[in-house]
């Protein structure tokens, strides 16, 4: 028990003894005793908060660097974001590109065997005399040749097209470390500003249950996620589908 | 049959048009959100719409609706490609009147599946 609590206790005390005595003087001492050590409470509460507003002041200083993070490094990741999404998107574009160009090359190929193998059938019947089969073997294998490297200088393109997983990769690990001193920078300014906040209120936000979300991270066990085609299929199916 | 595709990502309409290509759908067009996708449709001759849900501007969602209550777009076959795969987005998009859903990703499988599906749909 500190002191002013000692000082109010005795000073109660004395005043039940003094209005069972019908003591006047004595209850209005103890009255101004009590109102008093009151005071002195307030103003060690003002006291108190006074300190904290000092310490809270005092942390915004240490806070600097989260202003450095909102002016200049959020702006920043968002470029880095933005590219990462041009980056991803001209290597799809480039892959696509390079099958584009090797799907043709491949039907050719199966053209061209198909008529290697007719051309045989019809030399080995003697359809075909043996400089007619040779002429016309000797027109495709160039054919052959010229695509498969065709085949292989695409197929090494879009090998060198994935090197965006690389550089992309680098920029999201940046943006991760940054999302993550952010979160420890917020976490201590609510500590210290948000002492006061109702602890309410984040159970106002209200959810759309529609709202898009983009693919589903960490789904597993979450039964308001369908994991693939088959269950959408069958939720659909349940709904008359 | 003319196709409108509808996403955000030239790449994903880049995909899905050329996997359309090899179903024997030559005959396509595009767009990047549901704003775009309104005044092309409005604009009458295209007969299967393929959208995306999740897009800036009109979502696909919001496009599906908006199909089914213009009297001209109403009876359009509609396919959702997308990444959403929360239950209640399902239930709304059937009862929205989708008729199919696909999520990515995908494959061509997949995709020649549910157009074989609707277009037996509309035969019957």
């Amino acid at each position: 028990m500190d002191t002013s609590n000692h000082v109010q206790l005795e000073a109660a005390r004395a005043l039940v003894t003094a209005l069972e005595n019908n003591d006047e003087q004595q209850v209005e001492q103890q009255l101004l005793i009590l109102t008093q050590s009151q005071e002195s409470d307030l103003f060690q509460e003002v006291g108190k908060l006074t300190r904290e507003l000092h310490d809270s002041l005092n942390n915004f200083d240490v806070d600097a660097r989260l202003i450095d993070l909102t002016e200049n490094e959020m702006p920043d990741t968002r470029d880095r974001l933005n590219f990462v999404i041009k980056t991803t998107e001209d290597a799809a574009h480039k892959t696509l590109g390079f099958i584009d160009q090797t799907l043709p090359l491949t039907s050719e190929l199966k053209q061209t065997a198909e008529q290697i193998d007719e051309s045989w059938h019809r030399f080995r019947i003697k359809e075909m005399n043996a400089d007619e089969f040779q002429s016309l073997i000797e027109s495709y294998l160039p054919i052959v040749k010229q695509h498969s490297e065709q085949i292989h200088a695409n197929l090494s393109e879009i090998i060198m097209a994935q090197g965006f997983q690389d550089i992309t990769g680098q920029v999201i690990r940046q943006v991760i470390d940054l999302v993550g001193e952010v979160e420890g920078n917020l976490v201590q300014l609510v500590k210290v500003a948000g002492k006061h906040i109702d602890n309410n209120t984040k159970d106002n936000k209200k959810v759309d249950p529609i709202k898009a979300e983009g693919p589903q991270i960490n789904a597993e066990g979450n039964p308001n996620v369908l994991n693939n085609q088959d269950e959408v299929d069958d939720l659909l199916s349940s709904l008359g589908f | 049959m003319k196709i409108l595709i509808v996403d955000d990502f030239s790449t994903m309409r880049r995909i899905i048009k050329n996997l359309l290509r090899d179903l024997g759908f030559n005959n396509t067009e595009e767009a990047d959100d549901g704003l775009t996708a309104l005044p092309i449709l409005q604009a009458g001759g295209i007969d299967f719409l393929v959208t995306d849900w999740n897009m800036p501007g009109m979502q696909g969602i919001d496009l599906l609706k908006a199909v089914r209550a213009d009297e001209n777009l109403s009876s359009m076959p509609v396919l959702m490609v997308t990444a959403e795969t929360k239950r209640e987005q399902i239930i709304v998009a059937a009862q929205a009147g989708v008729n199919g859903y696909i999520v990515k990703p995908f494959t061509a499988a997949t995709l020649k599946d549910k157009i074989d599906k609707i277009f037996e749909r509309i035969d019957s």
